[in-house]
């Protein structure tokens, strides 16, 4: 199957492993992803705040019409991405003012969106289009005994609830655990917020926070986390010291893209894994799995 | 904490705020509110709110316009969308939030942290075309300073070498003076933005 793929700002910096795993898990899946042209900044759930709704969703817009010439469904890994692509496309396909509007705006930079394709979430779409069955098939390591939470977070689930999987107690991301052979573990805060961009202006915040996360996961007995958000993966892993400083407590829970963990699964070596670029260090929880 | 109930004391409220709200992209949507909590509950960050969302509602509803703008509720809510999915009216508080964000940034009212993060990301954002975290980061605490930046950029070492060490932050956009590359399609999205601006102005 063909896609557009929008990997957003944070997969050129803190979540580059996110990248690499996503594309060597579509190449073994036989998902052709082709990254939109010069695309440009979603605006996450943050330039709206200085610009408002409707500047923010243009801008957002013009990677849609830049996309849209070749038809495919657009892939988000991002889920603050995902939001912002994904709320601004049903709003064109719903809203026929704003459609209008837009297309005036983005009218003189060139551009034009009729509104035809969808913007789906990697993982819905490793899902839906694929299935579990396929990917079990393709797993050469299957990761029994490992116990790992499932981390979904809130905008994945949130950003249009109920379009896939359930906002409140999503299921998608265990199964998928399940699916490599893991155990996903219990974990009540799963979908809880983990603190977002306060990291920068708060941090305070995003460590107490990130405390009650990590105390959770580890209740449940999870070796290490996975999860399918940039901002979740970097405040729950590169603040972790910090909470540890903070809290006495010693948290050492790696912190995963749950595609780096299928690209164990899938034994497709450690440039996909891409484990040399966690702090958490994640070869121990790992074991065998890693080598 | 400001009294968000309507005055015991006969007098007639001043509408002329709320109406000011009401017609922001979301505003009129305050108006739903039934008061029932549920976004009470549900709200990540209620333990560092000065008024939970409700409350903030009533406030705009009975005009006090000061304790709402110096009010931290917006920039502590970090749109995780539990209350938007559980309105049982619908509102959507997370992009009312936004609304608010602006309309305070619009209006002066910038003293809390986020909203300078804020204005350095979008920024960012017209000036390149994509954020840069390293890039940003510089710019929004060199915003608050050159000694704060220094002071704060101690304080993040740790966490910034651990980045750098582990090749997700790459150290040249630290660097003052050094610039990030711009989308090639940056005079389009130029003109993008320049007229949505003028769109919204217009609405008005």
């Amino acid at each position: 199957m063909r896609y557009s793929f929008y990997p957003g700002c944070s997969m050129e910096g803190a979540a580059k492993p996110y990248l690499k795993s996503i594309e060597a898990v579509a190449g073994a899946l036989d998902m052709q992803i082709e990254e939109i042209q010069d695309w440009n900044c979603c605006g996450a759930t943050i330039a709206s705040g200085v610009v408002g709704d409707y500047t923010q969703q243009v801008v957002t817009a013009r990677n849609l019409a830049l996309a849209e010439a070749k038809g495919n469904d657009i892939l988000v890994g991002c889920s603050s991405c995902y939001l912002s692509l994904a709320t601004t496309n049903k709003r064109f396909q719903e809203d026929e003012h704003f459609a209008r509007m837009a297309n005036e705006a983005l009218a003189a930079g060139g551009l034009k969106y009729n509104g035809t394709i969808r913007v789906r979430q990697f993982l819905e779409a490793l899902i839906s289009d694929i299935g579990l069955e396929k990917i079990k098939a393709r797993v050469k390591k299957p990761l029994t005994g490992l116990k790992v939470a499932g981390y979904v977070g809130c905008q994945t689930v949130r950003a249009l609830p109920w379009e896939f999987d359930d906002p409140e107690n999503p299921v998608f991301l265990d199964k998928l655990i399940e699916t490599l052979g893991a155990t996903a573990v219990p974990f009540p805060m799963k979908a809880r917020c983990c603190g977002s961009s306060q990291a920068v202006a708060a941090p305070e915040v995003v460590l107490s926070y990130g405390k009650n996360i990590l105390n959770s996961a580890s209740a449940g007995g999870a070796q290490l986390i996975v999860t399918p958000c940039p901002m979740c993966q970097l405040n729950l892993e590169a603040y972790q010291g910090q909470v540890n400083k903070t809290y006495q407590t010693n948290f050492s829970l790696p912190v995963l893209f749950f595609t780096q963990l299928m690209s164990v699964a899938f034994d497709l070596g450690p440039a996909a894994a891409g484990l040399n670029y966690l702090i958490v260090p994640a070869e121990k929880a790992l074991g065998s799995f890693a080598r | 904490m400001a009294d968000c109930r309507i005055s015991p004391d006969a007098q007639k409220i001043d509408l002329s705020f709320a109406k000011e709200i009401y017609a922001l992209e979301n505003g009129s949507s305050i108006k739903l509110c039934m008061n029932c909590g549920v976004c009470v509950v549900s709200c990540a960050a209620m333990a560092e709110m000065e008024y939970a969302p409700r409350r903030l509602f009533n406030l705009i509803k009975v005009g006090k316009k000061n304790e709402v703008l110096k009010s931290n509720t917006m920039w502590m809510c970090t749109s995780c969308c539990t209350c938007k999915a559980r309105c049982p009216r619908g509102i959507p508080i997370i992009d009312v939030m936004h609304d608010l964000k602006k309309y305070c940034i619009d209006k002066g009212y910038v003293s809390f942290p986020q909203a300078e993060f804020y204005q350095a990301f979008w920024n960012e954002m017209q000036k390149f075309g994509r954020v840069y975290e390293g890039n940003l980061m510089k710019n929004y605490l060199l915003k608050k300073g050159l000694i704060y930046a220094i002071k704060k950029g101690l304080e993040m070492k740790d966490m910034g070498m651990d980045m750098v060490k582990h090749g997700r932050m790459p150290i040249m956009q630290m660097l003052p003076f050094v610039s990030p590359p711009k989308i090639k399609g940056m005079q389009s999205l130029s003109s993008i933005i320049a007229k949505a601006q003028s769109q919204q102005k217009e609405a008005k």
